[in-house]
């Protein structure tokens, strides 16, 4: 009862980006992004 | 509620369960059953793992608790990315080759059956209680709003969410998930832009913001480190890494879903779609709960918003003197709200944020001894007591449709996991290994309406938690550690045999125990307390244990 049976698994590269490593890599840029533009929100609003 | 709210919540409610139906046809087949016959796209997967996370419990609880505690519940979320990054280099890949139902059948081909026992049990018993709170949750909140007694609520719902997934199986709940998040996102806009139309016409959505920054309310990034601070900066990136790790990496509830990729990168890019919207997500929540503070800043709030709660505090002798106080205070606020609006120069702002903060501690006092003689936590009660008082009708109708059918989301999602985990790793493996696909298919669906009564049995118990989302991922934090510790260990760690690492995840578990029991530590450091001990545990006992390193698949 493989849920597989023979089929091979495939390993496609990404459809943006070129390489799996490099998403990786923007996925982490974009959340210092993120936290970067929160703590500015935080320093605009503080009361 | 009127007969439009009644019908949309009744029509969305037939559509989504009709669609999942239809989308799950075929499902005859215990691979079909419990990972959709591989055959998943990215986004429906992606949109499911998010709507099983979300939940009814983030709908009601999220925007309350920024209502009350300001948006720094977000931070929780800042570890999600990272993990969703670790787990898609790392487990995507391993379970897709290892070519397994459940996370806990790759740990007999890494270690050995008892491991593969031990970390089954900590699922069954974490998830099944997971499940009743998140199936109590909204049953609770639900009952109270639309006047129906718990049980009938609690058994309504279920009934429902048992009959949908012994019935469709995981191709059901994932395609169902997909209209229904998308749903979840068009009635938070529409929360959004409502609550700002119906501040006074003289203040503007930028003088709302600022409002409620003075009130604190929008404090989203805290750096300061404390340990027992449940949300700041470390603790979100770090604690809320491990658990996001374990939660998508360990728990058979996440894993099933990417499990149900045509590919490995399908896979990969379900998750990596999480990383990027889940956080911003969160944030728009929020940031709907501190607009909603900022309406009742205009608009006198309850002195209770749970109405059941109201009642009985106005039979209480104390009753006329709170409210008497509470409506001064109010007044007093709003008063201070329309100086800080006016105010320009520095010293006049800063006097009149002062003036606002003070009338608001008043408030929030008053409040307080209100809760006292009430003895429950109305927090869960805020943002829906704004939809139902002041959002115009079928929009009520919808929030409630999608708080209802959001619910069915997890907890279907659940369920289907406890019945995977129940018939591949105990029944199949230990009680009947052999049987035919169709006699396994069987004990999937009565596993599947097993677990279903399990969770309405335990729902009815789990009354009186506070913010329920906390109540939730505490349950998770208890057990969450050590089953990442011992996946961290059959990953990266080749040398640590089958021994050392069962007794690891033994002392691992004591210790998160001994750390909820013993100290004063934010739950979301259990999750890092636990992988730790479980890998020095292990490393240390390796030498004595000898070498049993299993090859996989």
């Amino acid at each position: 009862m493989n849920p597989d049976g023979e089929k091979q698994i495939v390993d496609e590269p990404p459809p943006v980006l070129g390489t799996w490593p490099r998403v990786y890599a923007f996925v982490v840029c974009y959340l210092a992004a993120v936290i970067a533009a929160f703590y500015w929100f935080t320093v605009h609003y503080a009361p | 509620m009127n007969p439009l709210d009644w019908a949309v919540l009744f029509g969305w409610l037939v559509l989504l369960v009709s669609f999942g139906l239809w989308r799950s046809r075929g499902s005859n087949s215990v691979n079909q059953f419990l990972l959709a016959g591989k055959s998943m796209p990215w986004y429906a997967m992606g949109l499911s793992i998010m709507a099983t996370q979300a939940g009814a419990i983030t709908f009601i609880s999220t925007p309350g608790q920024s209502y009350v505690d300001g948006m720094r519940f977000v931070q929780f979320y800042f570890g999600l990315p990272l993990a969703m990054v670790i787990l898609s280099a790392t487990a995507v890949p391993i379970f897709h080759r290892a070519k397994v139902y459940t996370a806990y059948e790759y740990l007999e081909h890494r270690f050995d059956a008892k491991t593969r026992a031990l970390v089954t049990v900590v699922f069954l018993l974490q998830r099944g209680l997971g499940a009743g709170l998140a199936l109590a949750a909204p049953a609770i909140v639900l009952s109270v709003i639309l006047k129906w007694p718990f049980t009938i609520t609690t058994l309504i719902m279920g009934g429902i969410i048992v009959l949908f997934t012994t019935l469709g199986g995981i191709k059901a709940i994932t395609w169902a998930d997909v209209p229904q998040m998308l749903v979840i996102l068009a009635s938070l806009i529409l929360a959004l832009i409502v609550a700002i139309r119906l501040l006074p016409p003289d203040v503007s959505f930028r003088e709302a913001a600022r409002l409620a920054g003075a009130a604190g309310k929008l404090t989203a990034v805290d750096t300061h480190f404390n340990w027992n601070d449940r949300f700041n900066l470390w603790s979100g990136l770090i604690g809320g890494m491990s658990l996001a790790l374990a939660y998508f990496g360990t728990d058979q509830s996440q894993v099933q879903r990417y499990l149900t990729g045509r590919s490995i990168g399908q896979s990969r890019l379900s998750l990596l779609f999480n990383a990027v919207f889940k956080v911003p997500m969160q944030f728009f929540i929020l940031f709907i709960g501190a607009m909603v503070f900022v309406f009742f800043v205009f608009e006198r709030p309850p002195l209770v918003f749970q109405p059941e709660q109201m009642k009985r505090l106005e039979s209480m002798p104390q009753y006329a003197g709170l409210e008497a106080d509470y409506r001064g205070a109010f007044d007093q606020r709003q008063q201070a709200a329309r100086h800080v609006i006016a105010s320009t120069g520095d010293s006049s702002r800063s006097a009149a944020i002062a003036e606002f903060r003070g009338a608001q501690a008043h408030m929030d006092s008053v409040h307080t001894a209100a809760l006292k003689l009430t003895k429950e936590d109305d927090t869960n009660y805020i943002f829906l007591s704004f939809v139902t008082t002041h959002m115009p009708h079928g929009i009520v109708g919808l929030v409630l449709a999608v708080i209802f059918t959001a619910a069915m989301s997890s907890i279907s999602g659940e369920i289907n996991s406890l019945a995977t985990v129940s018939v591949i790793d105990v029944y199949k493996r230990h009680w009947h290994p052999g049987a035919s696909d169709h006699h396994y298919l069987t004990a999937s669906r009565v596993a599947t309406a097993f677990w279903g009564c399990f969770a309405m049995s335990f729902a009815t118990f789990a009354s009186g938690f506070g913010a329920l989302i906390v109540a939730v991922n505490q349950v998770g934090s208890l057990f969450y550690g050590p089953m990442l510790g011992v996946f961290a260990l059959a990953f990266f760690l080749r040398r640590v045999g089958a021994n050392a690492a069962f007794w690891g995840v033994v002392a691992g578990q004591i210790a998160v125990f001994a750390a909820a029991w013993f100290t004063h530590v934010a739950f979301l450091w259990y999750n890092v307390i636990g992988p730790v001990v479980v890998i020095a545990v292990a490393l240390a006992m390796q030498p004595r244990m000898g070498l049993a390193v299993r090859r996989t698949g």
